[in-house]
């Protein structure tokens, strides 16, 4: 599995279960990195749009994909495109959290952590 | 199965010393209920407001809101599985306090949100201000985790509505409605000629404030299964979404599911309401993928002509909507969509977050991004400062004078997408 994330949280507890990918930017960055791997063959194992904390609200964001590249999977291509189109419609309202108050930046770094420990906490210890 | 569904009509709140129901108001002696919320160890205290139709109250960041009701004969008790034993619910005779509601509210994360307003234009976008209201404000113990927080004010909730109920055990009802429901095969006999439709029940269940509860099982762990309809109204859903306040559907929604409802009041006249088929709204797109296709399987095994599919939540449940729709269509099964739109401020851009072709037959419940006015309250019950941070909220959003410019979407249950309000578009 690899995992793409801006969000330390998840490194700190995923780093050394999976390959990870950290990225030093923004929500729309990561989905952004993630559309770039989806063209290099990774398909999507998570919704990119996780959660329903809106995405122009949370700062932090984490998609898990396969580890190995295939040929280019379609359905993923339409996922992230669309998720990347809901975020060119609504204007992010914070870049990295460092502009949220810090209780707040914390708790959406503890929900996507959360949501991505939910959906790939039982994969991984599977080996997948 | 047949359930008698006793409303006992409730037209005030009073606190006092003493609880109990007498001429249809509802008296909550509030050191008693207390006293018994306070028994979980994560709660450092818990604070009672009654409000009203009509007053100048604004309450936020609402959490949940619940229907008091208290299960009289018949199998069970309410909410099984987690406040009742797990005991299957949804025959027999449930008594109900109708026109009152317990409403939670408590800062879990930093951007809570939702906004119940008791009048003034607000009001009209949420049916929770046409009720009489008991607000508990619960606070945690220091250093208690958002989950056990969020734990600890839903369990609160479910407590204090389970402690109402009990008042009417004992009473005459004003007024009884009574439900039917047919089994399968026998429904299939006494109804040949009338088309089958059954209800695909969309719960929320991605994680951390995102959870629903059937029978005291988290969702997200479940595989799509299939419930008889009247169970819903005996509690057998719970909500733990603590998101998206506008189209989340609180407990008393599930308690008050109206396409269950109408789908009832149809039953026998134009269509037969075969059963509901509830499934979730995960994270991992196997789950998505395994999930719709049990969900049309069971329609299938159904041998349903039609289905009517709710969504809860935006994004990516729009996924999980669109996949159940697809393939129900696919399997010669005609489909109507519930749902809400984000499209903009304006109301041009994309709805929805998937579409599919297939999606021909939609209901919406409201352009959840329509900016709104609300005027300052005289009395503002919770934490005001989360306006500012609430989804929909934006910075600016609380101004100096206490009023709130803001997305429709801050408003508790303005959008629901079982149509429990009144915005739709034609």
């Amino acid at each position: 599995m690899l995992l793409v994330t801006n969000n330390e949280k998840v490194r700190d507890q995923y780093g050394s279960l999976c390959t990870l990918q950290f990225v030093d930017g923004g929500h729309v960055d990561v989905l952004t990195h993630v559309r770039d791997l989806v063209h290099s063959g990774h398909k999507l194992l998570t919704h990119p749009l996780a959660g329903s904390v809106k995405p122009n609200e949370t700062p932090f964001r984490s998609v898990a994909l396969t580890e190995e590249a295939g040929p280019l999977d379609l359905e993923s291509l339409d996922l992230i495109e669309a998720a990347l189109g809901v975020c060119r419609q609504f204007k992010p309202r914070f870049h990295r959290g460092d502009d949220a108050p810090a209780d707040m930046r914390e708790d959406f770094a503890e929900i996507d952590f959360r949501l991505i420990h939910g959906a790939i906490a039982p994969h991984l210890q599977k080996g997948e | 199965m047949r359930l008698e569904l006793g409303e006992i009509h409730i037209s005030d709140i009073k606190l006092g010393d003493c609880s109990k129901v007498e001429n249809g108001t509802l008296y909550v002696n509030v050191e008693e209920l207390r006293a018994l919320l306070l028994e979980d160890e994560d709660l450092a205290s818990v604070d009672f407001e009654v409000v009203h139709p009509g007053e100048s109250v604004r309450v936020l960041p609402v959490k949940d809101v619940i229907e008091p009701r208290v299960k009289v004969e018949g199998n069970g008790g309410v909410f099984p599985g987690v406040i009742s034993k797990v005991g299957t619910v949804g025959s027999g005779k449930t008594h109900v306090l109708k026109g009152c509601a317990v409403v939670t509210t408590g800062k879990v994360v930093g951007f809570q949100e939702g906004i119940i307003d008791m009048s003034g234009p607000g009001a009209d976008y949420t049916p929770f201000s046409k009720l009489h209201n008991l607000v508990m404000i619960c606070e945690p113990k220091e250093g208690i985790k958002q989950h056990q927080h969020e734990h600890a004010i839903r369990m609160a909730g479910l407590k204090a509505a389970t402690y109402l109920g009990e008042l009417a055990r004992t009473l005459t009802p004003d007024e009884t409605k009574v439900y039917e429901t047919s089994g399968v095969m026998s429904g299939k006999e006494k109804y040949p000629d009338l088309p089958r439709v059954g209800y695909v029940l969309m719960l929320q269940s991605q994680g951390l404030l995102h959870d629903t509860y059937v029978y005291g099982v988290d969702m997200k762990r479940s595989m799509p299964t299939i419930l008889n309809p009247t169970e819903t109204m005996d509690g057998a859903i719970l909500s733990g979404n603590c998101v998206s306040a506008c189209d989340k559907n609180t407990t008393y929604h599930h308690l008050n599911n109206p396409v269950i409802a109408d789908l009832l009041e149809q039953h026998g006249k134009t269509l037969n309401f075969v059963g509901v088929i509830i499934t979730n709204e995960n994270v991992y797109l196997m789950d998505k993928e395994r999930s719709s296709d049990w969900s049309t399987k069971l329609a299938q095994f159904l041998e349903l002509d039609g289905a009517l599919v709710s969504q809860e939540g935006f994004g990516n449940p729009d996924t999980d909507l669109i996949m159940n729709c697809k393939k129900l269509e696919a399997a010669g099964i005609k489909t109507v969509i519930i749902t809400d739109e984000y499209a903009g401020r304006d109301g041009a851009s994309q709805s929805l977050a998937d579409a599919d072709p297939a999606a021909d037959a939609v209901v919406t419940g409201g352009n959840a991004n329509m900016v709104i006015h609300l005027p300052k309250m005289d009395k503002v019950i919770g934490h005001p400062e989360a306006a500012n941070i609430i989804a929909g909220g934006f910075d600016g959003a609380l101004e100096p004078d206490g009023s709130i410019t803001a997305e429709l979407q801050v408003i508790t249950g303005a959008t629901n997408e079982m149509g429990f309000n009144k915005l739709s578009a034609r």
